[in-house]
């Protein structure tokens, strides 16, 4: 596993992308469609896959879903869309981060370098296992269990419960989970609404009352003890 | 050029039909009533003091006693009988006056021998006297009150005052009520036209509602299609470009970051020039992002319950500025139901504009009044002459020096952008001295129901 994965059809952006984040540093592969960069990253997975949004064929929200699938990998999307059903929708696909065209090197390197500190963490969290009702974490072993069945989490997911469950029955900000689990110091804060209403797909009976994951009006989200 | 309203006028002209017909028709009945009365009582009382007259005459032959025959008169409180004998007056009661109710010119017809009749204005009203001469030297008068028909009149006379004046109220009534039935198309287009103003495009006339006003409320919502078509036109134009122009930006910006981290491996004068690349992508790509913030200004509200503290506090931050200085107004609420996106872009704009031209921010306040949230941003720059401050909120107006210095932050759009999201918000962007130097930002906006 490693590198940066680059699948964006405009052959200028792809190739001017993968030579600045070769300059940061990276192992950048490009690849210009969907299904080439799926293959890619079947091949070898990579550590974080930026994907435009408008490609031939398989199109990005598609390719996000499959990448999701897939693999652990972090997915961003570097789209020129900026409307909010598109970017709600490709973090409902399972992208972890949406950036509007066009993003500075700087941004999208800090980005990635927030990935990687999170990633090099290892999978997991650290940390004892936390029990909150009938919900089980355990950070040391990257386990979420529901009435004792493991649940499927998305890194993202994961270590949104993790930092709502060392915090149970405490609220947290969007800002500050933004900073916590994306480790972002300034950030988008539907992506946190997305992530919870993920994460409430599979821990809540009732996504559209919660019990678990609730929403704190104007303040954030807390886990309820 | 009349300055009432049109309700007001065909309230105030019905109401005036309404009383010049009631106060006719009053006024016709109440003649028309005190007439048939008076003439009633008038032939009653006649008929009374014929018959009174009789019997006092057939009495008068038996009895010599004059005020003893009166008194056998069955005269009630109304009547008052009275006998003229050779020159001398008789009455029952010591009402001496009582001969003088009775006019001259009548006595002298009665002395010759003729009955007669007159209403007179007596001190204790108006009156009815009738005489008739019973023999020769004596005659016999009667004075019939009509104080009881003049107070049946006065309680008509008062009913139909009412019944006019309840006439007038109800006429004026039916007259508002016309006003606003009439004018009731005209108040839903006053409110459809008050909704587009606000930006809700999809308010429209019922065409249905009058066949009437179907020309007027037609040629409305075919002026609103058009208005509608139009914008989003300009809208889906302006995204269309800077969509088109994200595109090439994206390769410029990743080009121009690989070109500023080799500036040290290339030749002095090709350094410069890439160095001058660099910079003008950085303010071609800030130019775009801002007119897409601009373009986006008149797309819908996303409204959410948003901590404004903690965003301000973020957002000063992230641009190295101590957090500290934002706070929180006495009283007011640090979480505004509001569009987070645009209330962030304001906070982060104003900030940008006083750390680029303000010489830095000295504080930022976060208040409520009334129905509306303030956001204040001070800087400690030279302050804004009043003749440029309506100046500068439009695009592309830089503050003073930025050009001259090489400045490249900001396009000229930061505060336009500023004044556009505030007008979106039902508010407005306006700047103010702070008190002891430099510029007060202070942006108004709409306060919305959660």
């Amino acid at each position: 596993m490693g590198g940066v994965l680059v699948i964006e059809d405009d052959d200028r952006i792809r190739r001017s992308l993968v030579m600045a984040l070769e300059d940061e540093g990276y192992t950048v592969r490009g690849s210009a469609t969907a299904e080439e960069g799926l293959a890619a990253n079947r091949t070898e997975a990579a550590e974080a896959v930026l994907v435009d949004l408008m490609l031939p064929g398989i199109d990005g929200f598609e390719c996000v879903r499959q990448l999701r699938r897939d693999g652990d990998a972090t997915i961003i999307v570097v789209s020129a869309r900026d409307d909010t059903h598109d970017i709600v929708a490709a973090l409902e696909a399972g992208a972890d981060d949406y950036l509007v065209k066009p993003v500075a090197i700087k941004e999208l390197s800090a980005r990635l370098r927030a990935v990687r500190r999170r990633n090099r963490g290892g999978p997991t969290a650290g940390g004892a296992t936390i029990v909150v009702g009938d919900l089980e974490i355990r950070p040391d072993a990257g386990e979420v269990r529901l009435h004792g069945e493991l649940v499927s989490l998305t890194r993202t997911e994961f270590l949104l419960l993790c930092e709502l469950g060392q915090h149970a029955g405490q609220v947290l900000s969007r800002a500050q989970l933004l900073t916590r689990v994306w480790e972002y110091e300034f950030g988008d804060e539907r992506l946190v609404d997305v992530h919870v209403g993920r994460l409430r797909q599979k821990i809540e009976d009732d996504t559209a009352a919660p019990t678990r994951l609730v929403t704190v009006r104007g303040l954030g989200y807390k886990l309820a003890r | 050029m009349s300055r009432l309203g049109l309700r007001a006028r065909v309230t105030a002209t019905v109401a005036i039909g309404a009383l010049a017909l009631s106060t006719a028709i009053a006024a016709l009945s109440y003649q028309f009533i005190r007439g048939s009365l008076v003439a009633e009582r008038e032939r009653t009382a006649t008929r009374t003091a014929f018959s009174d007259a009789t019997w006092v005459r057939a009495r008068l032959g038996q009895n010599t006693n004059t005020v003893d025959v009166l008194g056998g008169v069955d005269a009630g409180s109304s009547r008052r009988p009275l006998l003229h004998i050779n020159g001398k007056w008789f009455s029952l009661s010591t009402d001496t006056v009582a001969s003088a109710d009775i006019p001259v010119a009548l006595q002298q017809m009665v002395d010759g021998g003729q009955p007669a009749r007159q209403r007179v204005r007596t001190s204790s009203g108006p009156a009815i006297v009738i005489g008739m001469p019973l023999s020769d030297g004596t005659q016999y008068y009667e004075i019939v009150s009509l104080a009881e028909t003049q107070q049946t009149l006065d309680l008509i006379g008062l009913v139909l005052s009412l019944v006019a004046g309840g006439v007038t109220l109800a006429g004026g009534g039916l007259g508002w009520y016309t006003g606003r039935l009439a004018l009731r198309p005209l108040v839903h287009m006053a409110e459809a036209a008050r909704g587009i103003a606000a930006g809700d495009l999809g308010a429209r006339l019922d065409p249905m509602s009058d066949p009437d006003l179907e020309p007027l409320s037609a040629s409305f919502n075919d002026m609103v299609d058009q208005l509608e078509k139009r914008i989003e036109r300009d809208r889906r134009f302006a995204a269309d470009v800077s969509h088109e122009l994200r595109s090439p930006l994206q390769t410029l910006a990743a080009a121009a970051a690989v070109l500023d981290r080799r500036r040290g491996q290339l030749d002095e004068r090709t350094a410069a020039a890439a160095q001058l690349v660099v910079e003008e992508t950085d303010r071609f790509q800030q130019l775009v992002t801002d007119l897409l913030e601009i373009t986006r200004a008149d797309s819908e509200l996303d409204l959410s319950d948003v901590d404004v503290l903690a965003m301000a506090r973020d957002l000063c931050r992230s641009r190295g500025i101590d957090p500290s200085m934002v706070v929180v107004g006495r009283g007011a609420e640090s979480t505004w139901h509001a569009d987070g996106r645009r209330v962030q872009q304001i906070v982060g704009n104003l900030l940008d504009n006083a750390q680029c031209h303000g010489g830095g921010v000295v504080s930022v306040r976060l208040r409520q009044r009334g129905a509306r949230n303030v956001i204040e941003v001070d800087d400690a720059g030279p302050g804004v002459q009043p003749e440029n401050r309506e100046l500068i909120f439009r695009p592309f107006v830089r503050g003073a020096g930025a050009e001259r210095r090489g400045d490249t932050v900001g396009a000229g759009l930061g505060l336009a952008i500023v004044a556009r999201l505030a007008d979106s918000l039902g508010g407005r962007a306006s700047v103010l001295d702070r008190p002891g130097g430099g510029a007060r930002f202070r942006v108004i906006l709409a306060r919305r129901p959660s």
